[in-house]
């Protein structure tokens, strides 16, 4: 067995020597110049049924690149949401959803480090508002898999050939003070600040890629539970798969995900979390999310700006299964349907509208409709 | 102590010996006698090529012809003068002639940001 004291000489010697090996290569060849600049932005107006309508930048994404040499590349996006940040006060969020070094050693294994994007799902790490139909994300993507889901980790990535690539990372777990009924995990999310990694997580996705389809499973394991430090109780631990597939061929396009959230000890977290604040959280110990959608470019061919038409079927369901003892409210076991339009004037920018249909389990709490328009573009 | 971390260097430099040093060698003039160019189309969409890896003869003049589902990327062979920009969807198609006359494996990089994961866009060319 290694101490602490020598595993951490271990480690350093080994970094170093990495390090120097990496960059003799390094010296050896050109610089690619100046740091690049892009970034995307969207902005929203949504009316949902019996509320004011409201309109919202809701992101402003700016991305910087650099490559130090061709093995090792800098990558990080800046984000502003809701446009404005103020003290004390709820309103937008300033944030580092990525930055982080690979270093490119070999086709199938280079590493990866620091703030990087949880592979789990399709629109976490293809996010670029051009890149999916409806003006906001899915609701699977929001109370299922919580995008945009980041953390601090050190991983590797490859390109196994045949058309399958990997990405395998650890990073800090989540915090499950954070769970609700309504948005599962999403509000444990640890996002890199000053996170507790003493109880770490490993995520993974694998994709295959063949003509237009792309393929891919991925998945998140970690504790939850150093937030509940003084509670006692077992710690819960959080697992997280998702089955994604894209299909892409003349004017069609297809896409689906099927993702599930599991949480242990969920009956135990729930009793110590309504200790701390007299409420049941009632959080779940299953959430399940699916979606569905169809796309199809109705303009014509001469055109060479687009218009495409989609539907979208979801189910996300945040209290599928429930610990012992406690019944699931019927309000957040929902669906959706989704019709609308995406219109490309140019490929990078997206003009989109789309009417929602909501529906839950409960004869009591009405789904509202939901109205959205909004424009989005990358650059 | 000592012996493991030697142990764990060369570990290290086995794995970067697997990998290999990038070929900086460029592309020479294009033999007049060699046949016809091979043609490979490539797709690009964030964050991959398809296909990933185009394997030839040595000698082999190839056309790629390159096309995008998305955004604008870039393709650039490294350690070559190949660096090409691809247009966007349905903007029409980049070709470019290489003569694969050195034998070894390149990397093909997109040299244009496209998004999240623009610094894994890769893809290889094998020459044998």
């Amino acid at each position: 067995m290694i101490s602490i004291n020598r595993f951490h000489v271990f480690v350093s010697w080994n970094l170093a020597f990495l390090l120097v090996l990496l960059a003799i290569p390094a010296q050896a060849q050109p610089r690619e110049g100046a740091p690049t600049l892009s970034g995307y932005m969207e902005v929203h107006l949504n009316k949902i049924e019996d509320r004011p309508a409201e309109a919202d930048l809701h992101r402003f994404v700016l991305m910087v690149g650099h490559s130090f040499s061709d093995r090792i590349k800098f990558w990080s996006e800046v984000e502003v949401e809701h446009a404005l940040v103020e003290g004390e006060e709820e309103g937008g969020e300033v944030a580092v959803e990525q930055a982080y070094i690979d270093l490119l050693l070999h086709r199938r294994l280079n590493v990866r480090a620091g703030m990087v994007l949880v592979p789990v799902g399709i629109i976490n790490e293809r996010h670029e508002p051009p890149t999916f139909h409806g003006v906001e994300r899915t609701f699977v993507d929001t109370v299922i898999v919580p995008t945009t889901w980041r953390d601090v980790g050190v991983g590797a990535f490859g390109d196994l050939g045949r058309g399958v690539s990997f990405k395998a990372y650890v990073t800090p777990g989540l915090d499950a003070t954070g769970f609700t009924a309504e948005e599962g995990i999403a509000g444990g999310r640890q996002q890199g600040s000053h996170a507790d990694a003493s109880a770490p997580a490993m995520t993974g996705r694998i994709e295959w890629r063949r003509g237009g389809l792309t393929a891919g499973a991925s998945g998140w394991f970690g504790g939850s539970g150093f937030g509940l430090a003084r509670l006692d109780i077992d710690a819960p631990t959080v697992g997280v798969g998702s089955l994604d597939a894209r299909f892409r061929r003349d004017r069609l396009e297809l896409r689906g995900q099927w993702s599930t959230v599991s949480i242990s000890n969920a009956g135990d977290l729930n009793q110590a979390l309504q200790a701390r604040s007299g409420i049941n959280p009632n959080i779940a110990s299953r959430l399940l999310g699916a979606y569905g959608e169809a796309a199809m470019r109705v303009s014509p061919n001469a055109w060479t700006h687009e218009l495409v038409a989609f539907g979208r079927y979801e189910l996300f369901d945040t209290q599928k299964r429930m610990p012992d003892g406690y019944v699931p409210l019927a309000f957040l076991q929902r669906s959706a349907l989704t019709g609308g339009l995406t219109y490309f004037p140019d490929p990078d920018v997206a003009f989109k509208f789309d009417v929602i249909k909501e529906h839950n389990k409960s004869s009591v709490v009405h789904a509202p409709w939901r109205v959205n328009a909004g424009v989005g573009w990358w650059f | 102590m000592v012996v493991l971390i030697m142990l764990t260097n060369f570990l290290i430099v086995l794995a970067l010996g697997i990998a290999g040093p990038q070929d900086l060698r460029t592309s020479g003039p294009q033999d007049s006698k060699s046949p016809g160019p091979r043609v490979v189309r490539i797709t690009a969409e964030r964050f991959a090529y398809t296909p990933s890896e185009i394997v030839v003869e040595k000698g082999t003049v190839i056309e790629f012809h390159l096309t995008s589902d998305d955004t604008d990327h870039g393709f650039r062979i490294v350690g070559t003068t190949v660096n090409a920009e691809i247009p966007k969807r349905r903007r029409g198609e980049t070709v470019v002639t290489y003569t694969a006359d050195i034998e070894g494996e390149f990397v093909i990089e997109c040299s244009r940001p496209c998004g999240a994961g623009h610094t894994a866009m890769r893809a290889r060319l094998v020459v044998k």
